[in-house]
């Protein structure tokens, strides 16, 4: 009897050992995944679940001779909707509508860098599971687990032959479900409407406008010292990045340090405020990603990451000062 | 008292009961002994081959016996410490916010909890969206998302 349970146990790992791809490592999965997310041409219906809520979306990627396009429409309730032109990005909430500019610059390829891949298998364990079918496509299933409790376990299922991302679920330390999204329709290649993108003229002009900005060249945005001190950062995350930038309605640059496991990545953002009345410590949380604010003194801090809250939480409360007094 | 330690033993003691009766335990030695002794019957009931009778005696000479190390304890340990427990009174005192990151898969909560979640803490008066575009430009999981990251900007609240 106790047999017989323990290769019920057995059976699917063995299933999994023997449909593992040989001539895939499990990085190379992530780099094609991360590969596709960007090149490859696709529209389909989504079905997101987190905190209890469901929702559909229709998402869209398309990319010609002047770059990236991709959608992501709301099709529920009140209008939602995310239009990204290269760096260029509209978001729309209602009547609302916002527009931001990305300081990422245009990624050569692999876009998961190998200290990236270092440091993630350092921090997980990345297994290749049981084959699957998602949207009626084939998939392979990774897994990956940390190695502590400060971060989430994902699964993910990629389309077998581009390494489209079809689906992932994210879990926590005690294996519940934080969120999960799925295509329940897809279209991989072929004839793609997207007449939403907007139009060239607008966007090169832009581009050309931005030229004469001179964004910071990349060498440049690691070599800012704001002289703020991050102590709690959880172990198996590195600084990538410190950088000063400017943000819609702010009156002063904001210093935004970016850390990251090789998967999770945690944003630290500081910035003077002059109204320090009107903000309240507070944790913001969508599906796996929380955003924690509190005050210290005249500055706010802003801690985003897609880590367990207590994590946010932690980071947050333990940044100081520790530059020149005279800031 | 055999009787409450059994149903300590057994789990079935709630938090509160089990507190007051085991600060009534350390000042019974009598009792103690009976605690150790229904932990030998439970062992031996559950693995006959390995039942030490004396575990506890044996463990406290040995306990006994191990040199007091007297070394100054480094200082980044005690701060780490120290942000983990802040972060724990934090996280107490959220919880009832955090309720929405917990939920998954459950009922949706009912119409009462999520007023009072809004009344019981205003999120800061920020952009959450500004933070959340600016931190997925560098995050790896959103690179291999790709354009299902934007769901966290658009999702209902």
């Amino acid at each position: 009897m106790a047999k017989a349970g323990m290769w019920c146990v057995l059976l699917p790992l063995c299933v999994a050992v023997a449909h593992a791809d040989p001539l895939l490592d499990d990085a190379d999965w992530l780099r094609t995944m991360a590969f596709a997310a960007h090149e490859t041409n696709y529209s389909g219906v989504f079905v997101y679940q987190a905190g209890g809520r469901v929702e559909t979306s229709r998402i869209t990627h398309v990319v010609d001779e002047h770059g990236e396009h991709e959608r992501l429409q709301g099709l529920d309730g009140q209008r939602r909707e995310v239009i990204r032109n290269n760096n260029q990005v509209w978001l729309q909430l209602g009547d609302k509508k916002v527009h931001f500019e990305q300081q990422r610059p245009r990624r050569a390829f692999p876009a998961l860098l190998p200290e990236q891949i270092q440091s993630l298998k350092e921090n997980y364990n990345v297994i290749q599971q049981e084959e699957d079918r998602v949207a009626d496509y084939h998939a392979h299933t990774l897994l990956l687990q940390p190695k502590d409790t400060l971060r989430y376990t994902r699964k993910m299922w990629a389309h077998s032959e581009s390494g489209l991302l079809l689906k992932a679920v994210v879990f926590d330390e005690r294996g519940k479900v934080i969120e999960q999204y799925a295509f329940s329709q897809l279209q991989i290649g072929g004839a793609i409407d997207y007449k939403w993108a907007v139009p060239d003229e607008q966007d090169a002009a832009r581009l050309a406008k931005r030229k004469n900005l001179s964004p910071l060249p990349k060498t440049n945005l690691a070599n800012v010292d704001s002289g703020w001190q991050v102590d709690g950062i959880p172990a198996g995350f590195k600084k990538i990045l410190e950088m000063s930038r400017n943000m819609r309605d702010k009156e002063f640059p904001v210093v935004h340090i970016v850390y990251s496991d090789g998967l999770a990545a945690l944003s630290v953002f500081i910035e003077r405020t002059t109204d320090a009345e009107g903000y309240r410590a507070g944790l913001k949380s969508q599906g796996a990603v929380h955003i924690y604010s509190r005050l210290i003194g005249d500055h706010l801090v802003t801690v985003v990451g897609e880590v367990p809250p207590r994590a946010v939480i932690q980071v947050a409360d333990s940044v100081r000062y520790a530059g020149e007094n005279n800031e | 008292m055999k009787q409450e330690i059994s149903v300590l033993m057994d789990g079935e003691m709630f938090e509160d009961e089990a507190d007051v009766f085991l600060d009534k335990l350390k000042r019974h030695p009598e009792a103690d002994r009976d605690w150790a002794e229904y932990h030998l019957i439970g062992d031996a009931l559950r693995q006959p081959d390995h039942v030490n009778r004396d575990f506890m005696a044996a463990f406290h000479e040995r306990l006994q016996a191990e040199p007091t190390i007297l070394a100054p304890r480094r200082r980044q340990q005690q701060r780490i410490k120290q942000y983990a427990i802040s972060a724990a009174a934090s996280v107490m005192a959220l919880a009832l916010v955090a309720w929405l990151s917990m939920q998954v898969g459950q009922e949706p909560a009912p119409q009462m909890a999520s007023v009072q979640q809004q009344n019981m803490i205003r999120p800061v008066a920020f952009h959450a969206s500004d933070y959340l575009m600016a931190h997925q430009e560098f995050s790896p999981s959103a690179d291999v998302q790709g354009a299902a990251t934007y769901i966290h900007s658009v999702a209902a609240k």
